[in-house]
């Protein structure tokens, strides 16, 4: 048996230990994964979707397709300086010069932050998923975008591993084709080598009655730097673990998400950042906006591990609730074991500035318009973060859309 | 920083000075935990049978709860078997007419405090106010002064337990009704065996004439000290309540389970401000108090209000979350606190903000300061109701850290479900900005002033809401805290 394949047997069993977690987590509290326990069966995977038109199309880049978890070659282009690595590749007696470094990405330990059972599950029976690895030095010089579509039961786990100094930029687009209940369990790990830089966005858009849970794990070494976006505008319930660890001095990581909600949606980010290295910075901004009955859910977690001198720490987080019936519910939380550090968080529940309502009715916009305006800018102000203009710009149309009024104002967009 | 490296060392030289043990005769129960021992407690108090089988109740449901574990402190369980559930001082008569027939060890012990149990010489110089005492000395209340005073104005202040033979229609109708039997392992724990603690009755647009103040103080060696505080406001009512508490030196772990309910009816007001400045151990974290309190405060009718201020300094370990209700339309809810932690003391402290009615606000003003090996964690849940329309709240926790060794920790929960709701959470954690000891230097302080100053500073925001009467004491408390350990 190889090390993957011990691997994914040693997950298996954790999963069987552990099970679901249940609302008596804490963790878990405020989402029911209970909901989740007739979605993890995996049939055979249904290849033959048509995914003509998904995704952003105008997108210039790199290229891989996912379909109900197994990777559509005839679709997918991948530059030549990177190396892929299919699960099914890192499964065989192969031999691979570089397995052990790899084998690192689908490890799972019970002990780590947020560990649950999904996250096991996954590791013991992904179908699919990538491995890419970026060489020493180099610059992918478009971005990676990886389109997963779905409408069954689907297991994904890929591996992010950028050489020293690398840069790169990738794209996760989720999105479910159809209305069927199912569940998406995917699972990114990432590994940062000194003064690496990458660039990730999460793009959730899956079906009305698809459940997604996802578990986002960065391992971050010298002066490395990691952005990620987390969008969240579709799927019935959400859930994703985004853990960061800045395991090395001068590492920074900016995290940024936003979710749009509607309906009887429920998304949960819980993020965690572990400060163990001196001279570390972490920034995060979440804004979520919703709606109708959508329960909104963001736990962040700083923590500042002895010896991480200088760190600096600082998270906000917004929400405007649309409707009565709505909620949040969020925890910023702090745990320093350490004197020299700069940390803050904020976290604000609200509605729009009467001051800014005014200003833009008495320049002849109507309530309803003005509302959706300030909403959007809000929601926007995450989105000014992300580099590549065509995503945002996808997002923000597709942002705009789920507002409760948002397809009349799609002229005051712009182009 | 030199001057953090002085603090430091003088916070882990800083000794309780408040620790020594008046040496009288107790009255104490045998350890142990059963049903026996509540009917005996029952009986030493003359209580009505009612009330022994509320306390039955609780018990049972006790015995099926199990301690919580999901506070961020770390301590050896107790045995609630090896503690003593009652213990009285041997010299007390019924209700002392004066203080000549009190143990003059006793008011030794409260001089060598500063407590103004003297009628209000003491005090005289702060603000020549009243202020009522109702000393308890480990669990009896043994003096109660300006009596006479309160009954002109209808005020009833007594210990519970007279509250219970003499007023058993009020205690029926609000006991429990806010922490209730069932609320948490050591409420439950306390309503079983509570012995004594203060009871406060203001009536219908009464505006208390005096501020009230009980000072604890735990004596004999393996006593668990179970106060149960019960204040109700009616409508239109006034009242501003101290409580204060020091402890002497000893080596034992000793638990404290106290329960504080507080009922505010229609317009109605309470001040609750605390001082705690229990034993916290040694600087090993030998001995100490745990300090695991209840308090809760429902705000029943409109326009209520409760304001809840603690200056946290003692206590080995400290569990304790002063909660507001905020049932009644427009009503308001405040807590601020200072919590200073050293050593190895731990404290997981905060507050709950419940809000139910229309227009309610709060205001959370959460300062902590932790040094030597100290762990302290602010814990908070600001919950916002479906029906809570423009419900407000805002918070603001800020941790100063001394020394390297030291945690402060931040969980603050927040639940809203309504739209109109608006919320603000703050926090900053750091350590005494150089800059800021710059700037202090060069205009000519002393390292250890310009320290003293940016601590000060730092609790400004609830020193200034301390009754006037309190904030000598809360003073003289950081003095000790702080200001001392760095001169």
């Amino acid at each position: 048996m190889n090390l993957i394949q011990q691997t994914r047997q040693d997950a298996l069993a954790l999963f069987e230990k552990v099970g679901l977690p249940s609302k008596r987590d804490e963790d878990w509290k405020y989402t029911d994964a209970s909901r989740l326990a007739d979605l993890l069966e995996l049939g055979e995977a249904d290849t033959s979707l048509n995914i003509e038109g998904l995704g952003i199309t105008d997108l210039d880049a790199y290229r891989m397709v996912f379909i109900n978890g197994m990777l559509n070659e005839p679709q997918s282009n991948l530059p030549a300086d990177v190396r892929m690595v299919s699960l099914a590749d890192l499964q065989s007696d192969v031999a691979d010069e570089d397995r052990e470094d790899l084998a690192q990405l689908f490890k799972i330990s019970g002990d780590e932050p947020l560990f649950n059972g999904l996250m096991a599950l996954n590791a013991a029976v992904a179908t699919g998923g990538a491995a890419v690895c970026l060489a020493d030095n180099s610059v992918l010089d478009k971005p990676l975008y990886i389109l997963q579509v779905s409408n069954q039961n689907n297991v994904l786990r890929h591996g992010l591993m950028l050489g020293v100094n690398a840069q790169a930029q990738v794209i996760e687009h989720f999105i479910s084709t159809g209305e069927a209940h199912a569940l998406s369990n995917c699972v990114t790990a990432v590994i940062l080598k000194a003064g690496a830089s990458l660039e990730h966005t999460r793009l959730q858009q899956e079906g009305k009655k698809q459940s997604h849970v996802a578990r986002v794990e960065v391992k971050q070494l010298r002066d490395s730097s990691y952005t990620f976006h987390g969008v969240e505008l579709g799927g019935i319930l959400s859930r994703t673990d985004l853990v960061v660890s800045l395991s090395e001095q001068g590492a920074s990581c900016n995290l940024n998400g936003l979710f749009v909600l509607d309906g009887r949606q429920h998304v949960d980010h819980h993020t965690r950042v572990d400060h163990k290295a001196p001279h570390c910075i972490s920034r995060e901004n979440y804004r979520t906006v919703l709606d109708a009955r959508s329960h909104g859910v963001f736990n962040g977690k700083v923590v500042v591990h002895k010896g991480a001198v200088k760190t600096d720490s600082s998270q906000s987080n917004g929400n405007i609730l649309l409707s009565k019936h709505a909620q949040i519910d969020t925890k910023p939380e702090l745990e320093i074991y350490n004197d020299d550090v700069k940390c803050a968080h904020g976290a604000t529940v609200g509605q729009l500035d009467d001051k800014q309502l005014f200003y833009l009715r008495s320049r002849g916009i109507s309530e309803a318009a003005a509302q959706e305006l300030l909403t959007f800018a809000f929601a926007d102000e995450v989105l000014a973060a992300m580099s590549n203009q065509v995503v945002r710009s996808y997002v923000e149309k597709e942002a705009f859309a789920k507002l409760p009024h948002g397809a009349d104002l799609d002229g005051l967009l712009g182009e | 920083m030199a001057s953090n490296e002085a603090i430091q060392k003088d916070l882990e030289a800083r000794e309780y000075d408040a620790g020594f043990v008046t040496d009288i005769e107790s009255d104490t129960l045998p350890p142990g935990l059963n049903e026996d021992v509540i009917r005996q407690i029952s009986a030493i108090k003359k209580e009505p049978e009612w009330m022994l089988n509320w306390r039955l109740e609780a018990y049972q449901h006790w015995l099926t709860m199990e301690e919580p574990t999901w506070a961020a402190v770390d301590y050896t369980p107790t045995d609630y078997q090896s503690i003593s559930y009652y213990s009285a001082p041997k010299s007390d008569k019924d209700a002392p007419e004066s203080l000549d027939d009190i143990d003059p060890k006793l008011i030794e012990t409260y001089e060598k405090l500063g407590i103004p149990l003297r009628e209000q010489k003491m005090l005289a110089g702060i603000k020549g106010s009243n202020v009522a005492v109702d000393a308890v000395f480990d669990s009896v209340s043994v003096a109660t002064t300006f009596k006479k005073k309160l009954t002109e104005a209808g005020v009833i202040f007594c210990p519970i337990s007279e509250a219970i033979r003499e007023h058993p229609e009020l205690v029926k109708q609000y006991l429990g009704s806010v922490v209730p039997q069932q609320d948490n392992f050591f409420a439950a724990l306390n309503c079983a065996v509570f012995t004594d603690g203060s009871f406060v009755y203001i009536p219908k647009g009464v505006r208390c004439p005096m501020e009230l103040s009980t000072y604890f103080r735990i004596n004999a060696l393996n006593t668990g000290q179970f106060e149960r505080t019960l204040i109700i406001a009616d409508e239109g009512a006034h009242v501003s309540y101290l409580e204060g508490c020091t402890a002497p030196m000893r080596d034992e772990n000793q638990l404290h389970a106290a329960v504080v309910e507080l009922v505010v009816l229609a317009d109605a007001e309470i001040k609750y401000a605390t001082v705690q400045n229990w034993y916290p151990g040694d600087e090993n974290g030998v001995g100490g108090i745990y300090n695991f309190v209840t308090k809760r405060a429902d705000c029943r009718g409109d326009r209520s209000k409760v304001s809840w201020t603690q200056v946290e300094t003692g206590s080995a370990i400290t569990w304790k979350y002063p909660s507001c209700i905020l049932r009644g339309d427009g009503s308001r809810g405040e807590f601020y606190s200072v919590a200073v932690t050293t050593h190895c003391q731990q404290a997981d402290t905060g507050t709950k903000m419940i809000h139910l009615g229309k227009n309610t606000s709060s205001t959370i003003i959460s300062k902590g300061i932790s040094a030597g090996r100290a762990q302290q964690s602010y814990r908070g849940l600001v919950r916002m109701g479906k029906n809570a329309d423009n419900a407000r709240n805002y918070t603001q926790c800020d941790s100063l850290l001394l020394g390297d060794q030291c945690g402060a920790h931040t969980f603050p929960y927040v639940e809203v479900k309504n739209p109109t709701a608006t919320l603000e959470h703050e926090a900053t954690t750091s350590k005494i900005g150089e800059d800021q000891l710059f700037y202090c230097q060069q205009r000519g302080l002393s390292e250890e002033d310009a320290v003293n100053m940016i601590v000060n500073g730092f609790c400004k925001d609830v020193f200034d809401v301390l009754p006037m009467e309190f904030a000598v004491e809360a003073n003289r408390l950081m003095e000790v805290s702080l200001e001392g350990s760095v001169g």
